[in-house]
């Protein structure tokens, strides 16, 4: 699989990067609060009630209060230390992509409105701006070029003050006097981003070996030539990888194209649109750059801020600009994936670096967000599923995709290829060949946008499974029981999927819901009651793959002789309700939640960990060599994602607190029960570490004395025991496992880094083993790493949504109103019931926006022309929703131990597929083209 | 049938203009004509199905509701045969022979061609039929009484009297088809008398029609609003142009009839409007703030506090988003009840073409004080509106009296 | 371009008058003159509502007026309430009480960027203002949350919970009435 974050092969060590110390506070963290003696998040005193569960988010306070949460909402003057002086910046940008630039103008803004800084691609050269690579070339386009795209910056602009920032802002929006073209040229043209093919033959039945899986042999990847992808290699069962692979894949469009009389071939198109993700938050950094302690200070909006702020340390290392330290605060933020793995954060800094010692504020309004803001890519599709129409199986299920990426390399390689690996949904295909490529176009960059290629290519299979139970005549939801996948099953690459799968259990429940059974009849009467209206009723269901097969949760779990509960995540809160979940967690070893948690943290010096090479393309020999480092490991941290905080990130916080817990508070719980001739109350019993239960804060085991946790903690740093643990984890697709001795036990955990605190009571030679970073770094004794081939795999980990979708389209305008929608989701363990329920609400809106309302052209006339706003680009609002109707079911855990998982992203999906299946039960027509406005139903209708 | 050579001669020109070149089938004909005759806008109620009728029309006499006139049998014309509907249409006569009311444009239509009947008919018969009766009209008398109005068909009985088209081009005289006969322009532009028949010689003079004012389509006067052929052709099509966006009753207009409008069938209109030599479309040049009255000169920060946020400081509105104020042909009106009503009322958001959807304008009737409005209206009409007269508070009251007394 | 002297009333509180721009808009003013930024600009366009604030009429009334398109002199003279201005504080700045809508809305886990929050808290506010004077019948209910609170965008959470938690306050405060 390709790789999903090129850039984050950066190294950060003890807070160094490139020469650079860097250090992350969060606005949101309790360290930044005491510089300004105000905190977003609460003391879980007052988030949590006595039931041991959230009452509130513990953000919600200063969110509801409209306080500084954003780094948006902070100018220099909230900044401890900056100048007072607050100056802004804009980027001026190019929309014609078919001429060469040829300067800029700004003479006619007057002499008053000039800007008093303005940067341009020359200046970046001429000062040595290192500007990140995977998000280059030209972040400013130079004279004399062609744009890579409509809505290419060529400068930046940078004001003193508010005021004539303002005013010059007003004349050089909407239009661009301000540009010089030269002479018209040919469009930019660039190599496709990444092209892939999953080739697999499964045995007799999923359980038998695979004949060719991507898994077991090999991705195929194309020669690019011309812009296109292309193959060399010649089909031939006996050659190589690629040869063997390209053998199958012409046997499986031999079979199509001339298929046996009892198999149905479905063979149609499907087109999903360029969505804007619409995070509320549009962009923006504001940093002020001090020469004279060669700092730069940078609050900032992002996803990911440990990448954002080693790849703007190695940015401006190089440069003219001596830097010996860059203080970073992101905010808490919102972006749907769109503020990660963003170029902005480049800009910003860049905004703040020429600033002159005034600090600078680099902040898209709406109309800029649309016109440079990341964007999910539209797919092209073609899908062609054979079907026996004797027993209803699927046979070969091949796909062929194209991905508009825009016109800048963002992770749209990566999006192609999870897309592609996505299509089959939960169906088990015999066989199949999915091919897919990422292009380049003139169109706004597009990037890891909620629902990566998922929602395109599984939205669109769930209305082909609707539409083939139409034309063979059965019900839809019988063929899906007939062909979904059951526990133990391959994927399209050949992986089995983690855990039981549980969607026949959905299945079943959608097949006997009151308004699927009688969807017919309910059309009928409805109709008749409504003649204004065409009513449908449509379902689908999907499960979706969390996790980006290169995972590294790093979490710290601590409490002090007053039991004061303290942890440190590397996950940063992007308004996702992680720190309240994460600090939850802990109350599973702990008994009480923790009390402070810190998210975004990035010195972990106490690991002394490092890294190297391509997680995802390093060889088996490359990484079985590094692991002779007993520090190094396959990636240092993670990107913050929702789907990524429930399952990964939980792993980590959990890992550590079970350490604290089987190594500190059991064995002093043990020490208190033993206590007393004979072994005092312990004795009589067998008391059991598996027996353990917290029950109303207090521990218990076996009938023993409920202990509480303040006794606990207290007694366990008497006694000197672990009270503390951080610890690294790496997963692709399975985590990485190690041995490690904590005290005189051998202990097998998922886990590659592990360092111990010891109680205060601790002996001397115990504390002097503590010496780093006040923790005691353990080694490895064994390590088991992941195979690299497990990088074919792509996925493992999935988590399924169905929806049940009730709709109307007026037969006059062609407008579809949502009626009712019940959902199906299967998350594993719950962690805060309201946060889940919520995800799911809004990725039902989300998805909802996504299949009837959210459309612009890709090219002219659209977003990177720089006028674009909410009044052309529709959101779904309640009324679209059915905000007082909709319900949803989340299924109970198999138990208490199943993990909990990422749902971020899936909830959104079904309900597209839903409205596309219930409109055509509605209308009589398939409308494959997303949305489904009502130009394209009354097209459906009159064509 | 006063002019038989005349309608003939419309009857071709249609015929062979480009519009019907690929309009193959008598269905297809008829689907376009039905748009240019706009039959949508009254028999389709709010979020209908499409000709089920239950719009219900204020008139000064009482509502009226829109017909049926889908193919259903029970409910709307399924049993009409072509001379039927001919009648109806022409004639203003149902199938039982009783007489429609006047708010079916029957004096309009009638010189619709046979042909164009037939085929309007044709595809009527091919919507889907919607088995639902549209709500009873129930009017005050004489009204009430349908025999009454035959005594009203008297004055109209032969039609709305056309100029002549002699030595006029094909252009202008399919225009003159499209505006006066089938898009029936004249209903809403020329001014009523007493009986609420048009009164003839004061033929697209404007007129007020629930507190709009429907403008004068003169010649001269959409010259002195600054209209010429293309933008006024333009505005037809997309429902936009430099001199503003349609609302009130115009967007509805637009929005099922004149959008579908071929581009030589939107010329002609332009050409039948503004005529064969079409006067000079007046340019106006923006006054400066220390031209205008003192009225005016306060009215501008009553704009940058609740105009200029979308229309702009400097006037020239935000693309996509709200009109222009600089070169807007509704501040150019003399009669300043449109631009006040636009104020104190709002606009709902509005779907142009294609992408084009102009978001929601707030009304501002409580916002701003009667002197506030004075002034602003003043500062508005003053800048960019051509005039250099002020409004005095008393207009703005009596104008408002009159909206509300409505 | 010329300025003019504004004062105003900002939560509670008189704003010496100052030489404003003619033509700034509200939401400049309250974020960088005020450093109130808690009115979101959403999209600067008077369409999704973050950054509305509540007008104190001197009848006594309220009403939400969108910071984003309307002038900062519109509200010369006029008493403003910000999404900052809601809660109680104590002497210390902590937060002692929120106002009902508020306290609902965090109880209900209503939004979660809240980026969209003030505009949510204000109107809902002005509603439970409105309802004060006179309550609303049962069976309208629905319509007049959903009135209050229908063009607002959220983008996170759907507007289940903002709805729900709306409906809860206006039935617990009894500001529904049988009918």
């Amino acid at each position: 699989m390709s790789n999903r974050d090129v850039s984050r092969r950066s190294f950060l060590q003890g807070g160094l990067v490139a020469g650079v110390t860097v250090s992350l506070v969060p606005l949101a963290n309790k360290a930044f609060a005491a510089l300004k003696e105000k905190s977003v998040t609460m003391p879980s005193e007052q988030w949590l009630g006595s039931n041991g569960k959230a009452r509130s988010r513990n953000d919600a306070l200063s969110k509801v209060c409209g306080g500084k949460v954003f780094a948006r909402d902070i100018r220099a003057k909230d900044m401890p230390g900056w100048p007072e002086q607050q100056g802004h910046a804009m980027l001026l940008k190019i929309t014609k992509a078919d001429h060469i630039y040829a300067g800029m103008d700004l003479s006619w803004l007057g002499t008053e409105l000039q800007p008093d800084r303005i940067v341009t691609a020359e200046d970046l050269a001429n000062d040595g701006i290192a500007f990140p690579q995977a998000h280059g070339p030209d972040p400013l386009l130079p004279v004399g070029q062609v744009p890579m795209f409509i809505g290419h910056p060529v400068a930046m602009l940078i004001w003193n003050d508010f005021e004539r920032f303002r005013q010059a802002k007003v004349k050089l929006q909407f239009n661009d006097k301000a540009i010089r073209y030269g002479a018209k040229a040919p469009l930019y043209q660039t190599d496709p981003y990444g092209s892939f093919r999953y080739v697999r033959v499964g045995g007799a039945t999923s359980a038998d070996e695979d004949e060719f899986a991507s898994l077991k042999d090999s991705i195929l990847f194309p020669m690019l030539r011309n812009r296109r992808p292309v193959w060399d290699s010649q089909p031939d069962l006996h050659g190589d990888l690629t040869e063997r692979g390209l053998y199958y894949a012409d046997r499986m469009k031999q079979q199509m194209d001339s298929p046996p009389d009892n198999w149905l071939v479905f063979d149609e198109r499907y087109k999903t649109p360029s969505i804007e993700p619409a995070a509320l938050e549009p962009d923006n950094g504001n940093g002020w750059y001090d020469a004279a302690s060669k700092t730069l200070h940078f609050v900032v909006a992002t996803q990911c801020p440990l990448e954002a702020a080693t790849e703007t340390a190695k940015m401006i290392a190089p440069s003219k600009f001596a830097l010996d330290n860059l203080k970073m605060h992101p905010g808490y933020t919102v972006g749907y994936g769109s503020k990660d793995h963003n170029i902005f954060v480049y800009y910003a800094a860049l905004a703040a670096l020429y600033g002159g010692g005034v600090p600078v504020r680099l902040a898209n309004d709406r109309y800029e967000q649309f016109q440079s803001g990341i964007k999910r890519h539209p797919f092209d599709i073609r899908y062609q599923l054979a079907v026996d129409k004797t027993d209803n199986s699927f046979k070969i299920f091949r796909a062929e995709m194209s991905v508009d990426g825009g016109g800048r390399a963002n992770y749209s390689s990566s999006v192609a290829a999870v897309g592609a690996t996505a299509a089959q949904s939960i169906y088990y295909m015999p066989q199949n060949d999915l091919q897919v490529t990422a292009y380049h176009s003139r169109a706004v960059e597009a990037g890891s946008m909620r629902g990566y290629g998922t929602l395109q290519s599984m939205a669109s299979t769930e209305m082909m499974v609707d539409e083939i139970a139409d034309r063979l005549g059965i019900d839809a939801i019988d063929l899906r029981k007939k062909n979904a996948m059951v526990s133990g099953m391959k994927n399209t690459q050949g992986a089995i999927p983690a855990g039981a799968i549980r969607l026949h259990e959905i299945l079943d429940k959608a097949a006997t819901h009151e308004v699927w059974k009688n969807r017919h009849a309910l059309k009928q009467q409805r109709e008749a009651q409504d003649p204004d209206h065409w009513h449908g009723v449509g379902f689908a269901i999907c499960q979706k793959d969390f996790g980006t097969g290169s995972e590294a949760p790093m979490a710290s779990v601590e409490f002090n002789a007053d039991g004061h509960i303290s942890l440190r995540h590397i996950g940063i809160e992007i308004g996702t309700g992680m720190s309240t979940s994460q600090a939850l967690i802990v109350s599973d070893f702990l008994g009480s939640p923790a009390s402070e948690v810190k998210t975004g943290e990035t010195e972990w010096d106490e690991l002394q960990l490092t890294t190297g090479g391509d997680p995802y393309t390093m060889s088996q020999a490359e990484q079985n060599d590094y692991l002779r480092d007993p520090r190094w490991v396959g990636k240092l941290g993670s990107a913050s994602s929702a789907s990524n905080s429930a399952y990964y990130f939980s792993h980590a916080t959990r890992e550590a607190a079970r350490i604290v817990f089987n190594h500190g508070l059991w064995p002093a719980a043990l020490h208190i029960w033993s206590q007393g001739p004979y072994g005092g109350q312990a004795n009589p019993y067998v008391v059991r570490r598996e027996d353990a239960n917290w029950v109303d804060g207090q521990l218990t085991a076996n009938g023993m004395q409920p202990l509480s946790f303040a006794q606990l903690a207290k007694h366990a740093h008497d006694m000197g025991l672990v009270t503390g643990a951080t610890v690294h984890g790496f997963n692709r697709w399975s985590w990485a496992e190690s041995e490690f001795d904590i005290g005189k036990t051998r202990v097998r955990l998922p886990l590659d880094g592990l360092a111990v605190k010891y109680g205060d009571g601790a002996a001397s030679d115990r504390k002097a083993q503590m010496n780093s970073a006040g923790f005691h770094l353990l080694d490895r004794k064994t390590v088991h790493y992941p195979d690299v081939q497990l990088n074919n795999a792509a996925v493992t980990y999935y988590s399924p949504v169905a929806t049940l979708v009730e709709l109307k389209v007026n037969k006059g305008s062609g407008e579809v109103q949502v009626l009712n929608h019940h959902s199906w989701i299967e998350c594993g363990r719950v962690l805060v019931e309201e946060l889940v329920k919520g995800q799911l609400e809004g990725g039902v809106a989300m998805g909802i926006g996504h299949a009837l309302m959210e459309e612009m052209p890709l090219y002219e006339g659209g977003p990177g022309e720089g006028n674009w706003n909410f009044n052309r680009y529709r959101l779904p609002r309640a009324r679209d929703v059915a905000v007082w109707k909709q319900t949803s079911e989340i299924l109970p855990p198999l138990s208490r131990s199943d993990p909990a998982k990422g749902i971020a992203e899936v909830v959104m999906i079904p309900v597209v597929g839903a409205i596309g299946n219930a409109v055509a039960h509605a209308i009589g027509k398939r409308v494959r083209d997303l949305p489904l406005t009502s130009a394209r139903i009354k097209e459906a209708l009159n064509g | 049938m006063k002019h038989p050579l005349l309608r003939t001669a419309m009857a071709v020109g249609l015929a062979a203009s480009g519009v019907f070149a690929h309009a193959e089938t008598q269905v297809e004909r008829g689907e376009y004509l039905t748009r240019a005759a706009d039959c949508m806008a009254c028999h389709t109620a709010k979020g209908g199905a499409p000709y089920a009728g239950g719009l219900p029309i204020d008139s000064p006499f009482g509502t009226i509701y829109g017909t049926n006139i889908t193919p259903s049998k029970d409910h709307g014309i399924g049993l009409y045969n072509d001379d039927e509907f001919f009648a109806a249409l022409n004639e203003g006569i149902r199938r039982d022979g009783a007489n429609l009311y006047p708010a079916m444009p029957y004096t309009s239509y009638h010189r619709v061609t046979r042909e164009d009947s037939d085929a309007i008919h044709a595809y009527l018969k091919t919507v889907e039929p919607i088995e639902r009766a549209a709500p009873e009209t129930s009017l005050g008398f004489p009204f009430n009484v349908r025999m009454g109005i035959t005594a009203w068909n008297l004055l109209y009985g032969d039609g709305v009297p056309l100029e002549s088209a002699e030595g006029k081009s094909e252009a202008w005289q399919r225009g003159q088809y499209l505006v006066d006969v089938l898009g029936h322009c004249g209903e809403c532009h020329t001014p009523r008398g007493m009986t609420g028949a048009m009164q003839p010689d004061k033929r697209m003079m404007g007129a007020v029609l629930g507190g709009y004012l429907a403008p004068s389509l003169l010649a001269n006067d959409l010259a002195e609003r600054g209209w010429n052929q293309d933008d006024l052709s333009s505005f037809l099509k997309l429902g936009m142009s430099d001199q503003g966006a349609m609302f009130n009753e115009m967007y509805p207009v637009f929005h099922n009839s004149t959008q579908y409008l071929a581009d030589p069938d939107l010329n002609a209109i332009a050409t039948f409007l503004l005529g064969e030599q079409p006067p000079e479309a007046k340019v106006l040049t923006e006054v400066a703030l220390d031209e205008l009255s003192t009225s005016a000169q306060r009215g501008r920060q009553q704009y940058l506090n609740v105009c200029a946020g979308c229309h702009a400081v400097s006037g020239e509105g935000k693309p996509h988003i709200a009109v222009a104020m600089r070169g807007n042909t509704t501040l150019r009106l003399d009669d300043p009840r449109n631009l006040l009503r636009v104020i104190e009322d709002g606009i709902d958001e509005q779907q142009f073409t294609g992408f084009e959807r102009m978001q929601p304008m707030p009304g501002f009737a409580d916002k701003l004080d009667q002197q506030e409005l004075t002034d602003l209206l003043n500062y508005l009409r003053q800048t960019w509106g051509g005039t250099d007269s002020d409004l005095a508070l008393a207009d703005v009251q009596a104008l408002q009296q009159e909206a509300g007394s409505e | 371009m010329a300025s003019r002297s504004l004062q105003l009333t900002l939560n509670g509180k008189s704003v010496d008058p100052a030489d404003i721009p003619d033509d700034l808009l509200m939401i400049d003013y309250l974020h960088e003159y005020k450093n109130l930024t808690g009115s979101r600009l959403g999209c600067g366009q008077g369409i999704c509502h973050a950054c509305v604030v509540i007008v104190d009429n001197p009848d006594g009334t309220s009403e939400e007026v969108r910071t984003c398109i309307t002038g900062a002199h519109y509200f010369a003279g006029k008493r403003v309430r910000t999404i900052e201005g809601h809660a109680i504080r104590d002497e210390e700045g902590k937060v002692s009480q929120l106002n009902p809508i508020q306290q609902r809305f965090v109880d209900e886990f209503a939004f979660q960027c809240s980026y969209c929050a003030p505009g949510f808290v204000n109107a809902a506010t002005v509603l439970v203002e409105k309802l004060q004077r006179q309550p609303v019948a049962k069976s309208q209910l629905e319509k007049v949350v959903e009135d209050s609170l229908g063009h607002h965008i959220c983008r996170c959470t759907g507007y289940v919970r903002y709805f729900s938690a709306t409906r809860n306050v206006l039935t617990e405060l009894g500001l529904v009435r049988e009918g």
